[in-house]
Order: C-alpha cells, then sequence, then structure tokens
C-alpha cells in the first residue's frame, strides 16, 4: 500500500473547555484532491493549524508521507515539502509582489543565512520568483507593492508563493474567499493547473466552485469527521444534508 | 546603487574626512570622535529595533562586559590587542546568552528581560568593588598603538574612530541588502507567515542579537579608548535608553537614521548642556516634537519632505508650462 502524504489520526485539541477537534482521524492519498467542508466553527483550520504547528494539539499524530510531524517546529514540517494559504491574507504589504515571492523562495535556501551578498544580484531567485508570479498571472505586476494590489491579486500571490516552494502537500485555506464570480472562475484554473504531484487540501465554501475540484471530501462538524467519502457519497448522505447544506 | 546615494555617500565621507580641519580645536574633534562612537551603537541597536523589530533596553550591558573586560586584561598586562579581542569575543558571547534568554519571551517580556538583564550587569559592576571599581569605576592605563600609530591626540584619535566606524558601516551596509536582512525585515513584518514559508525565526532574531552585541562591544571599546575610564554609569538604563532614542529619533527604517540621532543627542548633550542647565528637558522637547512631525524619525520624515516638495515643484512647472502648450 502506498503512504499516505499525509496521514491524521486521532487528533485532539481543546481551547480551554471547548473542544476544537475530537478524535479527528482521516488520510489523503499521494495527488489526491481533497476537499475539507464544514460550518463555521467545525475545526477545519485548526486542523490546518495542527498540521502545521501553529498549534500543538493534546493529542494525536500528524504524519507527511509517514514522518511524524508533530515533534517537529513549524519551519522544518515547511522543509519537508508542506506549503499552506491563509484564509485572512498574510503578506508582506509594504513589499513588492516579486519580493514576497524572493522570502517564500529564500526559505528553503541555505542562502538565507548569508549577511553577506546582495540579495538583488541573485537572478537566479527573482528569475523563479517571476514565473511563480507569471503562473498565477501576476507577471507584470511583479515590481508593485502589495498595499496597492487589489483583493483578488493578493489572493492569487498567497498562491504564487506556496507554489513557488514546489510543495508535496499543498493547504489551501479558502482559496477563492472574498473573489468575485469571475476571479474565482480564474483562480479555479490556477488550481487545475497545479501538476498531480502535488497533493491538494483545500477548505472552501463555495460549493459551486469547490465541488466539482475535489475527488473526496471530509465534513466536519463540531470538531469530529461526520462523513468521509467521494464526492457523490458525500453529498448524497443525509448527514450532509443535515449539518451544512441545509434542510 | 543610485547615482543620487553614490554622490552622497561620497560627499559624507569626504565631510567626515575633513571635520578636523573644518571644525578644528580638540574639543569638537573629540565629540564628533563621541559622536561616531555612539552611531556605531545606535547603528548596532538599530539592527534589532529597525529590522528586526526587537526593542531592547540592556544595550549598555556590552559597554560592562566589553569594557571592564578590556579594562582587566590590559591592567594585568596582557597586550592591547589581545584584550580587545578576548574582550569583543567574551562580550559577543554573552550576547548569546543574553538574546538566548530574551528571545524567551514576545513583545513586552522582552524588553524587560533586556532591561532586567542589563540592570544586572550594571548591578554587578556597582557592587563588585574588588573587580569593577565599584563606584568610583576603573581608569584605562593607555590608549593602543594600532600597527605603531599613536592615536593619544585628538585628531588621530578620531581617524582611528572613522577608520573603525567605515569598516563597522560597510558591514552593516551589506547587511542591510542582503538574503539574511531581508529575512530579518520579513521576521518583523510576519513571524507567522515566516515560519510557514521555512525560515527559523527564533535563530534569525538570535543571531540578530548577537550580530547587535559584537558591534555593541566593539563600540564600548572605542568608548573605553576615548575617555580612558569606565564607570557603573557609563552602563546605567539612562545610557541604554538614550542609544534606543538615538536610533529611534533619527530614524530607525533606514540605514544612516541611527548615525544622525546620534549626532543630535550626542551633541545637544555636550555642546548645548554648557549653555543650557535643563538640556534634558531640552532634548526631550525635540524628541517630541521630532516624533510628532515625524513619526518615522528624522531621516525618512526629510526624504519623504523632499519628495513632496520636488513633487510640488514639479506640478507647479507643469501648470506654468500649461498655456504655452499648443492647444488643438
Amino acid at each position: 500500500m502506498t503512504t499516505p502524504a499525509l496521514e491524521v489520526i486521532g487528533l485532539n485539541k481543546h481551547f480551554g473547555g471547548l473542544p476544537a477537534t475530537k478524535e479527528v482521524s482521516f488520510h489523503v492519498m499521494p495527488g489526491e484532491r481533497r476537499l475539507i467542508i464544514g460550518p463555521n466553527g467545525a475545526g477545519k483550520t485548526t486542523i490546518f493549524n495542527l498540521v502545521t504547528g501553529d498549534l500543538q494539539p493534546d493529542s494525536g499524530s500528524v504524519k507527511l508521507f509517514g514522518q511524524e510531524l508533530l515533534d517537529l517546529p513549524t519551519q522544518a514540517r515547511v522543509h519537508l515539502g508542506l506549503a499552506r494559504t491563509y484564509q485572512i491574507l498574510t503578506l508582506f504589504p509594504r513589499e513588492t509582489l516579486i519580493h514576497n515571492v524572493v522570502l517564500a523562495l529564500l526559505g528553503l535556501k541555505p542562502l538565507r543565512w548569508n549577511p553577506w551578498t546582495f540579495l538583488t544580484g541573485h537572478n537566479d531567485i527573482y528569475a523563479a520568483a517571476h514565473a511563480a508570479l507569471a503562473q498565477v498571472g501576476l507577471g507584470e505586476s511583479a515590481d508593485r507593492v502589495v498595499a496597492e494590489t487589489s483583493y483578488g491579486e493578493r489572493r492569487r500571490l498567497e498562491l504564487a508563493m506556496a507554489l513557488a516552494q514546489k510543495p508535496k502537500l499543498l493547504m489551501l485555506d479558502e482559496p477563492l474567499a472574498g473573489l468575485s464570480p469571475g476571479e474565482r472562475q480564474s483562480v479555479r484554473g490556477l488550481l487545475d493547473q497545479i501538476p498531480r504531484d502535488v497533493t491538494i487540501i483545500m477548505i472552501e465554501h463555495d460549493m459551486d466552485t469547490a465541488l466539482d475540484f475535489a475527488e473526496r471530501i471530509t465534513l466536519l462538524h463540531y470538531g469530529q469527521v461526520i462523513v468521509e467519502g467521494t464526492r457523490a457519497e458525500v453529498v448524497a448522505d443525509p448527514r450532509t444534508r443535515e449539518v451544512y447544506l441545509g434542510d | 546603487m543610485k547615482r543620487a546615494s553614490i554622490i552622497s555617500l561620497a560627499i559624507a565621507a569626504a565631510a567626515l574626512v575633513a571635520v578636523p580641519w573644518i571644525i578644528g580645536g580638540d574639543f569638537y574633534i573629540n565629540m564628533a570622535s563621541q559622536v561616531l562612537i555612539y552611531a556605531l551603537f545606535a547603528l548596532s541597536i538599530n539592527l534589532m529595533l529597525g529590522y528586526g523589530g526587537m526593542v531592547s533596553l540592556g544595550h549598555a550591558a556590552y559597554l560592562g562586559v566589553a569594557g571592564y573586560t578590556c579594562i582587566l586584561l590590559v591592567t594585568a598586562g596582557y597586550n592591547q590587542l589581545t584584550a580587545a579581542v578576548i574582550a569583543v569575543l567574551f562580550s559577543t558571547a554573552f550576547a548569546g546568552v543574553f538574546g538566548v534568554l530574551s528571545l524567551r519571551a514576545p513583545g513586552l517580556g522582552f524588553i524587560m528581560i533586556t532591561l532586567a538583564i542589563g540592570q544586572i550587569v550594571w548591578g554587578i559592576a556597582y557592587r563588585a568593588n574588588d573587580l569593577t571599581g565599584g563606584d568610583n569605576g576603573m581608569s584605562f592605563p593607555a590608549r593602543p598603538m594600532p600597527f605603531g600609530f599613536d592615536i593619544r591626540d585628538a585628531k588621530s584619535f578620531y581617524y582611528f574612530t572613522l577608520i573603525v566606524f567605515a569598516i563597522a558601516f560597510f558591514f552593516l551596509w551589506r547587511f542591510s541588502r542582503s538574503p539574511f536582512g531581508a529575512s530579518l525585515v520579513g521576521t518583523k513584518d510576519q513571524p507567522r507567515r515566516m515560519r510557514m514559508l521555512g525560515h527559523n525565526v527564533w535563530l534569525i532574531q538570535l543571531l540578530t542579537f548577537v550580530l547587535a552585541g559584537f558591534w555593541g562591544s566593539v563600540a564600548s571599546i572605542l568608548y573605553v579608548y576615548y575617555n580612558l575610564f569606565l564607570s557603573p554609569h557609563a552602563l546605567a538604563l539612562q545610557q541604554s535608553a538614550e542609544i534606543l532614542l538615538m536610533a529611534i529619533l533619527g530614524g530607525a527604517t533606514s540605514l544612516t537614521g541611527p548615525i544622525v540621532g546620534a549626532a543630535i543627542i550626542t551633541l545637544i548633550k555636550n555642546v548645548i548642556s554648557t549653555y543650557v542647565e535643563r538640556w534634558n528637558t531640552l532634548l526631550g522637547a525635540i524628541f517630541v516634537i521630532a516624533i510628532i512631525f515625524m513619526p518615522y524619525g528624522l531621516v525618512p520624515g526629510c526624504k519623504q519632505l523632499w519628495g513632496w516638495l520636488q513633487n510640488r515643484r514639479k506640478n507647479r512647472t507643469l501648470q506654468h508650462d500649461a498655456p504655452s502648450e499648443p492647444t488643438a
């Protein structure tokens, strides 16, 4: 049997007395497109934060291609091939778009410790950063400052930064949030172009766009996995209608 | 590098070299040396403050550790170079411990730990009579003779300081444009995101702390050479706070800001204080006014003002030219 790209086993996290996730277990196979859905407060982003190391779980296990992640700091998990985007944009607003991507590229290179050379002299990094921006359709805007760009452009930049790192597992936290219908379609198109050697887990509320992207869907409710299966199975399941799609 | 900045750098360098001829008089040449020493202190603390967003109130601790070590070693009979090198290395290692302890806590906790450690060093200097001479301080036997040059008089000491300062500034300038410098600025703005991009935020901050400690220690050795004396007053909280204020007043986000801040505060302290008794009040007033009108400090503020004036002039020329344009 192939090792899953991500394996989450019995993950528990409490915020004070409030359980955010309860015995959450699921696994995602390499190359899979997985959608995680659930009402507000279901624990979707909490799971992302537990996988990336922004939060420490009370108990459980998270494995990336068979390797336990929980005893590693966030940056070490990133070096193993993990990348994520944030629901609430987390960018460097006073810097140019290209500089944002350069910081993403630097994160995986030993060059980031160099206090002596000129960063701008490293043409290979800037070329790679330009390529990542071009990939999301921001090639023309490389030298603009993030603070002067539109919300849709920033969403694309989030994606470019994650893709530039050539991750094995890409975690997208509501990549379509706040976008116009037209922009949604175009970001959706970008997601479709991501090669199959990248495994993708996505949290998304926009069912129309997200449903046909996902191969398998995990439904969370009150911190628990309620339903998991193929798109058709989950949509057909009565519990899905009950907790999420509404009557 | 842009042509304008090359020209301004050349002018600044020429001016610094010419200072002894321009001003004359040992009193003012000595003051120029002091400005350079404090500028190095301010530049070193600004690595943490301006680039890394770490506010330290314990920077004068290096003056204690490096300064007393150097004095003790020279007094014990070691040669000047060995004493200076060991003092700087020891003080830099101390910065490593200082950094590990301070970085246990973010934000306000960080400031309080740096304050506490600064005060501990001050307390030891004050209390350990046998080691440091306590409140009476310790005098330094004599300035060294680097490569056989005599730097006892004001002019040659100024040039000695200028050379050390220029080397430091060159390194710090390269640092500010380097990949590490860019990563450091990133950790100031978005530490969480930087982690998620693969950067080790803690290590970046610690290495910056140590680097700031290193240049702070170098400045401390210059301070001892200049004053030929060190007492606990030199490492009191007031000293740490003044160094911090220099960086903030001049503009922590710019490379040259701390130098300007150091020059202004040192001059007020030394020159104005001979005329005005309440020079501390004046310093406070200047600080408050500067921060009200230029919240990012004088250098970024003046740059902004200059850009605004340029724009206005350009617009006015455009308006003036407009009627002479042929109309369709």
